[in-house]
């Protein structure tokens, strides 16, 4: 017993290593949040890409559903080390190849570039729950109106799919958060990479696990979050509305 | 004599092997009100969809002031050959679910399509919208959301809704059928004040009162096609098919 306290939550090893851990903690904060933001954007894209009426859209939507399909189905591991390991090689602008923006190194893009296009299809299915869980006659009600596809979707479809959404795009964030420790890999001085060099210095997985708590310092009040949105919703529908959507 | 407001000549409608309309010939004037009476499934509301062109018909023609609206200058497949502008900048439809957007208040519901699809400024819409509202007397509902309104209300909103595109023929599909009964009168109300005022409409209702004092004409329904029309005496009081008489005995049943 005394030998799993002390490898695993020996507290001088994880106060000795605070600093370094935290260090680690911001930059995994930072590529969650960064790939949060882009996926979600270009989530709604894929999603509404998909929601395109008539014939002459038949291939776009075709197209967007074998994306979708497809990085839901790759594992984000091996599309980072595809991404890391080969994109420099590849003829297209240096910007984009090794990229630097905002004076993050081109590990942290790489890993970016991973998540939002593996989320992106995630989000855009979360979306379309929600798009889906708006009833026809509110399309229906715009189009009469006038309103364009186009524009019945940003004015009446999207605003009331989007907070359909919001209690499953929360648990997407968790996922992703979590998943950002992949880019570990690849060497990103992310929270698990940085546990890992102390783990392996000093024969301790005390600030690792240190990390760990810090992951759940931020999960566990979201998850609370989550329940409370969807208790909200679910008080809402039984007033009438769509039910709430649920994601894998 | 001036083309009729709408002309519905040979209009045909199906839904894969089931075929809704099956031939639809109807004549309507400006001003004129008509109510369509018939059993559920006797393709009423898809006529009306039709006419708006939520549900555009495989066959036949459907001329409204005129204009053959089933074969645009686009014509060819796909939602592009429907003169969509045309037809909803001059149709408004009023649905049996009322369809208010409800994350927006009534007043927003209203300026909304002026704003977005007429391009109105902001406080003209607004001014139009508070107008409208009052007129089927929601003055004092303005900021409230729909969920806190009755479905009379509600229904009352979606008609100003309509109404603030400016319309030159409303339809009505059922509007009261999901409210309770003792808000039926206020809507049926405010369709009679838009009745005296001069509005074309078609009104699809089971409302035979309604259809007695209101209607110019009254259009008999049943399995897609129109067994029989006339004056609301005439059909009502005195209809000449099996069909109608068999359908007003059962309403009258109830």
């Amino acid at each position: 017993m005394n030998e799993i306290i002390e490898q695993y939550f020996d507290f001088s090893q994880m106060s000795k290593h605070f600093d370094e851990v935290l260090d680690g903690f911001v930059i995994t904060l930072e590529l969650a949040l960064v790939a949060t933001v882009l996926a979600l954007i270009w989530g709604l894209v894929l999603a509404l890409l998909r929601q395109l009426p008539g014939k002459g859209f038949l291939p776009l939507r075709f197209l967007t559903i074998g994306y979708i399909d497809i990085f839901r189905g790759v594992p984000l591991l091996i599309l980072i080390l595809l991404i890391s390991g080969s994109l420099a090689f590849l003829p297209l602008p240096e910007a984009i190849t090794i990229p630097q923006w905002l004076g993050k190194p081109d590990n942290f893009w790489y890993g970016i570039m991973a998540l939002v296009l593996v989320y992106g299809a995630y989000y855009a299915e979360v979306y379309r729950a929600g798009i889906e869980a708006v009833p026809s006659g509110q399309m229906e009600a715009a189009r009469s109106l006038g309103m364009s596809h186009g524009q019945a979707m940003r004015n009446v479809v999207v605003p009331q799919a989007v907070r359909k959404v919001i209690a499953p795009m929360l648990n997407e964030f968790t996922a992703l958060l979590k998943d950002t420790t992949l880019v570990s890999v690849i060497a990103l001085n992310e929270v698990a990479l940085v546990g890992r060099d102390i783990q392996s210095k000093t024969f301790n997985s005390s600030a690792l696990t240190l990390g760990a708590i810090l992951f759940l310092v931020i999960v566990l009040p979201l998850a609370r979050l989550v329940d409370r949105l969807i208790a909200r919703e679910r008080a809402r529908t039984s007033r009438g509305g769509a039910p709430p959507v649920m994601h894998h | 004599m001036a083309d009729p407001m709408l002309k519905l000549a040979g209009v045909h409608k199906r839904f894969g092997e089931l075929e809704v309309l099956r031939g639809i010939d109807l004549e309507i004037a400006k001003g004129e009100v008509v109510c369509i009476l018939g059993p559920s499934g006797s393709g009423k509301s898809t006529l009306l969809r039709c006419i708006n062109l939520l549900e555009p018909p495989e066959e036949g023609q459907i001329l409204l002031e005129g204009r053959d609206i089933c074969r645009g200058p686009k014509s060819g497949t796909g939602e592009e050959s429907w003169e969509l502008n045309y037809v909803r900048q001059r149709v408004g439809l009023v649905f049996q679910q009322f369809n208010l957007f409800p994350h927006r208040t009534a007043l927003q519901n209203v300026t909304m399509a002026p704003e977005k699809v007429l391009d109105r400024a902001k406080a003209e819409a607004q001014a139009k919208g508070t107008e409208l509202l009052t007129r089927v007397g929601l003055a004092d509902k303005l900021n409230e959301y729909p969920e806190r309104l009755s479905g009379g209300q509600q229904q009352r909103v979606a008609i100003a809704r309509a109404l603030a595109m400016e319309p030159h023929v409303m339809l009505f599909d059922e509007v009261t059928s999901a409210l309770d009964p003792e808000l039926v009168k206020e809507v049926l109300d405010t369709i009679r004040e838009l009745a005296r005022e001069g509005m074309t409409m078609v009104v699809v209702t089971h409302e035979l009162g309604f259809a007695r004092d209101v209607a110019d004409c009254v259009v008999f329904m049943d399995e897609g096609q129109i067994v029989e029309q006339g004056t609301p005496s005439q059909v009502l009081d005195d209809p000449r098919e099996e069909r109608t008489k068999k359908f007003l005995g059962l309403v009258l049943e109830r």
